[in-house]
């Protein structure tokens, strides 16, 4: 079985901007591990969040609800979740389900910082979350 | 219309997540031989993820049961059925989700089915009893079939098929029994004309060697020559030769007398008496050599050239004709059959129609049985059929309705246990109460029933569900009005009975362990209508008594051996600090464990005496949770089979306030709760 794998990481000016980059597929599985990142993000108050869905292939409506069920809050209080770099197929179903209506999709990582803080990104590393892939 | 499938896959899985992998596997597998583009792949495989899940978490609640998925590709469309034997749940919304709505709550209810409507072209929730069926279509070839009447466009297409191909098989009929009968009548007009050219040359030939013989002049022979082809019009030229070939008249032009005959290009001069045909141009060109004869001597020869122009303008006008009625033929005829197919095809767009109301919602539609035979047929069973499923879908709803007042009375149950036990001097009071299904059929109850007094009950109704459920209510509401102010047990019990015997329904009964504690005496008396016999740990002895007074339990007809009241003992009991008393249900005592072993009362009453014996129970609560570790690591896994309930009782030092008094009540509800609560979360 595929599994996840999330890496966080913060950038943007005063590191206020949050990365989290994910691996693998977003199923029923795995669904709860970005959802418990999600969480420490919110639980931290960061709200401006950058997902880079690059390695990812598959989202299953787990995956979906997880931003759906939490762009309310985070653009409450001023923040918005970006989703970056998402693989063609991917997209055409984000298109096909109309989530484009809703969540804010970018090209890249820089593109969603510099939305964020109006300069250019300075994603630094600082930490990695690695996760054990299913079996 | 979709024709017979192509293909048919069936595969069963453990309804667990992770065979979820291998549902995906067969789907993609399906997808790509039906022919899908990847995206689409990859949508499909989504939707079936979510219903997948939804069957998983919903419709067995985590609990084993399998999962059928049957995959069956058509020409033009695909079909993926969900199969599966658990809690039917009829998919919410319409697919027509707000999503700003849900994004606005924060909540994602709906989304998966949201997502499989956004995906599939179509999706059907079937629940027939024991099976519940979603099933889920997406269509193959997208260019077909994306407008407003799809219906009609279907039965035009289907009509024009059957118009289009009809007309073909009509025109290559007529066509070629056309070219048939035009070849014919050619040949046949050539033979006349060749027959007709032969005749008049051989009269010409016997002339001209009669003429040969008595050496007649030139002006004789051009003579016969010229007549001949001024009064046949057919004939081009005549042209007589000797044997060396010389001329001896023409009709054309004698100055070709005397001179060397020379043949036409196309002509061929060792061919005798036969016509020769040859094609100049749009023209065609015959001729014909006889010989001229005497007897066994030859004299010379005919040149008969003859012309086909005449017949093959009055053939050609004649074809004409012939095909302007061929091609008029046609039409009418393509016409005819695209009316009359509209004729036959019309029962069919009304049955289509009339199913299509049905399967929008319109239950009580009727197809109309009319037309030919075999449309007669379809009516009738079609109409059985939806007749058929007018009625399961009857039951179906009237089952959805009967789970949803189960989860009333479930929840109305729920509060029908006592909220707070009362508080006693000297006696500290605990319960616990565990419903092994939605609706138990147990009962326990504890409440003051003057200054200083409290009843204590606990009860089991035979059977389990809603009418051991109400039963229960009851008995509840009778035993509290008619120990109102009792000092015997014994006394309400039997009025409870009374009241109890004719409105009960027959079959059904109760047991009951029903005691009445005084705390001024610090005295128990108890009776017991067939009920498990009270535990009681006495203090002083440090060791378990079981008390089993008899006792018929309620609801069962007098018999012979005597009547309710007769059979009732009650028991009195002087109690003392330290003093311990059990009430509880065969749920405990019969609960098995994996090796098929039943807990047994024994069991209970070692435990209770081990744990009791030492002297030093810091509180109550103590107490009653061990007993239900003891149960629950009796049975291991295997799950409940009965409701599980007990209330016991611990006598205290009266001048000292119980330890854990303030919590007691709220924590007993919460024993209640918190059991029941992993099931309810999961929803």
């Amino acid at each position: 079985m595929e599994g996840i794998s999330i890496s966080l990481s913060e950038g943007g000016h005063d590191r206020e901007v949050s990365e989290v980059r994910v691996d693998g597929v977003i199923d029923t599985l795995t669904a709860g591990e970005l959802e418990q990142v999600m969480d420490s993000l919110l639980r931290r108050e960061r709200y401006k969040i950058v997902v880079d869905l690059a390695g990812v292939d598959y989202i299953s409506s787990a995956g979906w609800g997880i931003f759906i069920s939490h762009i309310k809050d985070v653009r409450d209080n001023g923040g918005d979740i970006k989703l970056v770099n998402m693989v063609a197929d991917v997209h055409e179903i984000f298109e096909l389900l109309e989530f484009d209506k809703i969540l804010h999709v970018m090209k890249s990582v820089d593109e969603a910082v510099e939305i964020f803080t109006g300069r250019k990104s300075d994603i630094k590393k600082k930490r990695v979350i690695p996760t054990h892939p299913h079996d | 219309m979709f024709g017979r499938p192509t293909k048919e896959i069936n595969a069963e899985y453990p309804a667990e997540e992770k065979y979820l992998d291998s549902v995906q596997r067969v789907v993609r597998q399906a997808c790509v031989s039906a022919g899908m583009q990847r995206k689409d792949v990859s949508a499909i495989q989504l939707a079936v993820e979510e219903a997948a899940t939804n069957i998983i978490r919903h419709a067995y609640l985590y609990e084993k049961g399998m999962l059928r998925i049957r995959i069956v590709i058509h020409k033009k469309q695909i079909t993926f059925s969900l199969i599966d034997s658990g809690r039917s749940f009829r998919p919410k919304g319409s697919g027509r989700l707000d999503l700003q709505r849900l994004v606005d709550s924060g909540r994602r209810g709906g989304l998966g089915f949201y997502m499989i409507q956004k995906i599939m072209d179509t999706v059907d929730y079937v629940s027939t009893g024991s099976m519940n069926e979603l099933r889920m279509t997406k269509r193959l070839d997208l260019r077909a079939d994306k407008g407003t009447t799809p219906l009609l466009r279907r039965m035009f297409s289907l009509r024009f098929k059957f118009s289009f191909w009809t007309a073909v098989i009509v025109f290559i009929i007529i066509a070629s029994s056309f070219y048939y009968v035009n070849d014919r009548t050619t040949r046949e007009i050539y033979r006349q004309l060749d027959g007709t050219v032969a005749a008049l040359g051989s009269t010409i030939s016997e002339q001209a060697g009669l003429y040969m013989i008595n050496t007649r002049s030139d002006v004789e022979f051009d003579e016969l020559v010229v007549s001949y082809c001024n009064s046949n019009p057919i004939l081009e030229r005549v042209v007589l030769t000797d044997t060396s070939g010389l001329v001896v008249a023409h009709s054309d032009d004698n100055r070709y007398i005397r001179k060397i005959y020379e043949y036409p290009s196309f002509a061929d001069s060792a061919i005798l008496n036969s016509p020769q045909h040859a094609s100049r141009g749009a023209a065609q060109s015959n001729y014909l050599i006889l010989q001229i004869r005497t007897g066994q001597r030859v004299l010379g020869l005919v040149h008969v050239t003859y012309s086909s122009e005449a017949i093959m303008s009055q053939l050609a006008e004649a074809r004409e004709v012939t095909l302007l009625l061929t091609g008029a033929m046609i039409l009418i005829g393509v016409l005819g059959i695209y009316f009359l197919s509209n004729r036959f095809v019309r029962p069919i767009v009304n049955i289509t129609r009339r199913v299509r109301r049905f399967s929008s919602g319109d239950l009580e539609t009727e197809l109309p049985v009319e037309g030919a035979d075999e449309f007669f047929e379809i009516s009738t069973a079609l109409n059985e059929m939806m007749t058929r499923l007018r009625r399961d879908r009857g039951a179906a709803i009237e089952r959805e309705k009967m789970a949803k007042e189960i989860e009333v009375a479930s929840e109305i149950q729920k509060t029908l246990l006592p909220r707070q036990l009362p508080k006693m001097k000297g006696l500290n009071i605990d319960a616990f109460y565990k419903a092994a299904s939605m609706i138990g059929g147990d009962l326990y109850d504890v409440f003051m029933i003057g200054e200083d007094k409290c009843c204590l009950v606990v009860a089991d109704v035979s059977g389990k569900g809603v009418p051991a459920s109400l039963v229960m209510s009851m008995l509840r509401t009778v035993i509290k009005i008619y120990s109102e102010g009792s000092d015997s047990a014994r006394n309400t019990l039997i009025l409870v009975n009374d009241y109890l015997s004719g409105n009960m329904p027959r079959g059904m009964f109760i047991t009951v362990l029903m005691a009445i504690y005084d705390a001024n005496k610090r005295a128990l008396n108890f009776v017991s209508a067939g009920h498990n016999p009270m535990l009681l740990f006495k203090g002083s002895t440090r060791s378990v008594v079981k008390l089993n007074p008899s006792g018929m339990p309620l609801g069962v007809p007098v018999t012979l051996d005597g009547s309710f009241s007769d059979s009732l003992e009650e028991i009195h009991l002087q109690l003392e600090n330290g003093d311990l008393f059990l009430l509880y249900t065969d749920g405990i005592t019969e609960e098995v464990n994996r090796d098929g072993k039943q807990f047994g009362i024994q069991r209970l009453a070692d435990f209770m005496q081990e744990k009791l014996k030492d002297g030093h129970l810091a509180n109550i609560r103590e107490f009653s949770d061990a007993i239900i570790n003891e149960v629950n690591d009796f049975s291991g896994l295997s799950s409940q089979k009965d409701d599980i309930t007990f209330v016991v009782g611990q006598l205290i030092p009266t001048d000292v306030s119980p330890p854990i008094d303030e919590s007691v009540g709220a924590e007993t509800v919460d024993s209640t709760t918190i059991v029941e609560l992993p099931r309810d979360l999961q929803d």
